[in-house]
């Protein structure tokens, strides 16, 4: 069977499995820009848990992918859950420091000026500081998204839901016809889905900007 | 930004050596106390007959060399490949090329670990030679894009400075490009070891073992002190690799920088 076959008679599952794939990606990135950018701002803020933290998330990016996932099995059950926990810890790394590095950036000079203006710690923070550090931030999101994205066609292996499973059937049925084009179809379709998000952070970017400094 | 930033220099740097001090100190120990705890954990427990299978000295060791072997020959491979090309591509004679690799290199990025290694196994087959075969394949774009970068961002003046005392290009490349870009190169291999360690851990789908079976087993057989394990053992694995690059890098640093 050819590729061009498979893929006019998988068309449909494809884009159903991609479809899972985004939601896990989004799911995942989700909870990890509640942890991370709060964390950020921690270790931006209160310079004793800078070390802590970075270093933290960092063991995170060293870990091998398939143990952070597996680990979470234990706890979790095989499914969806151990996966989105093993790619949240994984997302967090670049968006903490990324976080803090955006932070850092802030002219000191535009800091007084708002604490002249009599802005209190939260309201700076949200009004001023966020805002100027959130292209820089944004980009630690895209990084994130970009490596998780790959990692997350390992969720099949703990039984998670995305393109994985078209991968790991293709895996297990070697050997036998077509089998093959399962694997193509699979890893292209990730490779799809990786591009679509840095198109849609592109977007992003450039639309949430704040206009002062686009 | 008149504004003096003397004193957030000063913080930063601070920070970076209590970094710097915790990872040195914070990371062996850390290490040491999770493999202790597994140990102790799992020899309190009763284990069955399908754990002992997999949970015994034998199986763990043989698990433990077939990953470190698949580690040091796909990272021996991807530094003789991946280095070398990152010069080659980098001489002013090639420099056109140098965007259209970069290009490339960042463009392979969104190709999944999983689905790369598969493909290349089902190319050069199920086994040991096609499972490294893999491995480089996915760890040479890296390596060889941290390589040129590294070049690239030697300070063009110091080559002109150089070349004005008289020496050739080759010399130049010799004696100044290549230590300066000592520590980028060194990162990549650092980066290419702990990718391999990480993507290794695949190699039991594809007949080649490594740790990654012990995980598997655990899984499929719905035993949690066999997963544990074995996640245990390959995130010590990756963890004390890191470690070991991170101080081999800075002794091996030129010590001007």
């Amino acid at each position: 069977m050819d590729f061009l076959d498979y893929l006019s008679r998988s068309g449909d599952n494809l884009f159903e499995l991609s479809l899972e794939h985004i939601n896990l990606v989004l799911i995942s990135m989700g909870l990890a820009i509640l942890i991370g950018v709060p964390l950020g701002i921690t270790a931006h803020r209160k310079t004793r848990w800078n070390p802590i933290i970075l270093s933290g998330a960092g063991i995170m990016l060293t870990i091998p992918s398939l143990a952070l996932l597996a680990i979470f099995v234990p706890i979790f059950g095989l499914g969806a859950p151990p996966a989105i926990a093993g790619l949240t810890l994984y997302a967090l790394y670049p968006i903490i420091s990324n976080t803090v590095a955006g932070l850092q950036s802030v002219s000191p000079a535009i800091v007084k000026a708002s604490r002249g203006m009599g802005m209190g710690s939260w309201r700076r923070l949200a009004k001023v500081e966020l805002p100027l550090a959130w292209p820089v931030i944004i980009t630690g999101v895209r990084v994130s998204t970009q490596v998780v994205v790959g990692i997350a066609a390992i969720a099949a292996i703990v039984g998670g839901p995305g393109l994985g499973n078209e991968i790991f059937r293709g895996l297990r049925s070697l050997g036998s016809p077509g089998a093959e084009n399962l694997v193509y179809g699979g890893t292209l379709a990730v490779v799809i889905v990786a591009y679509l998000f840095d198109a849609a952070f592109i977007l992003i970017r450039r639309f949430t900007t704040p206009r002062g400094i686009r | 930004m008149a504004v003096a930033p003397a004193p957030v220099v000063e913080t930063e740097s601070k920070q970076s050596q209590t970094r710097k001090k915790l990872a040195l100190f914070g990371t062996p120990i850390f290490i040491i106390t999770v493999l202790l705890a597994t140990y102790l954990w799992i020899s309190s427990l009763e284990l069955d007959s399908i754990e002992m299978r997999v949970l015994n000295k034998e199986v763990l060791t043989e698990s433990l060399m077939e990953h470190l072997y698949l580690t040091g020959i796909s990272t021996a491979l991807v530094i003789l490949i991946a280095i070398p090309l990152g010069i080659l591509v980098t001489r002013p004679s090639l420099k056109r090329a140098t965007p259209f690799v970069l290009g490339l290199a960042n463009a392979g990025q969104a190709i999944p670990s999983f689905g790369l290694l598969t493909i290349v196994v089902i190319w050069f087959g199920i086994g040991v030679q096609g499972v490294i075969f893999g491995l480089v394949a996915y760890s040479t774009l890296p390596i060889l894009r941290n390589t040129m970068i590294g070049i690239q961002q030697v300070d063009k003046s110091l080559i002109k400075a150089a070349r004005g005392m008289g020496m050739s290009t080759r010399q130049v490349l010799a004696r100044v490009e290549m230590p300066l870009a000592v520590p980028v190169m060194l990162a990549g291999i650092r980066t290419a070891l702990i990718i391999n360690v990480g993507t290794a851990t695949l190699a039991t789908f594809f007949g080649a073992g490594g740790l990654g079976f012990v995980i598997f087993n655990g899984i499929q057989l719905n035993r949690d002190p066999v997963l544990v394990t074995g996640v245990v053992m390959v995130s010590a694995l990756a963890l004390s690799v890191d470690y070991l690059a991170g101080v081999i890098g800075r002794l091996a640093s030129p010590r001007g920088l």
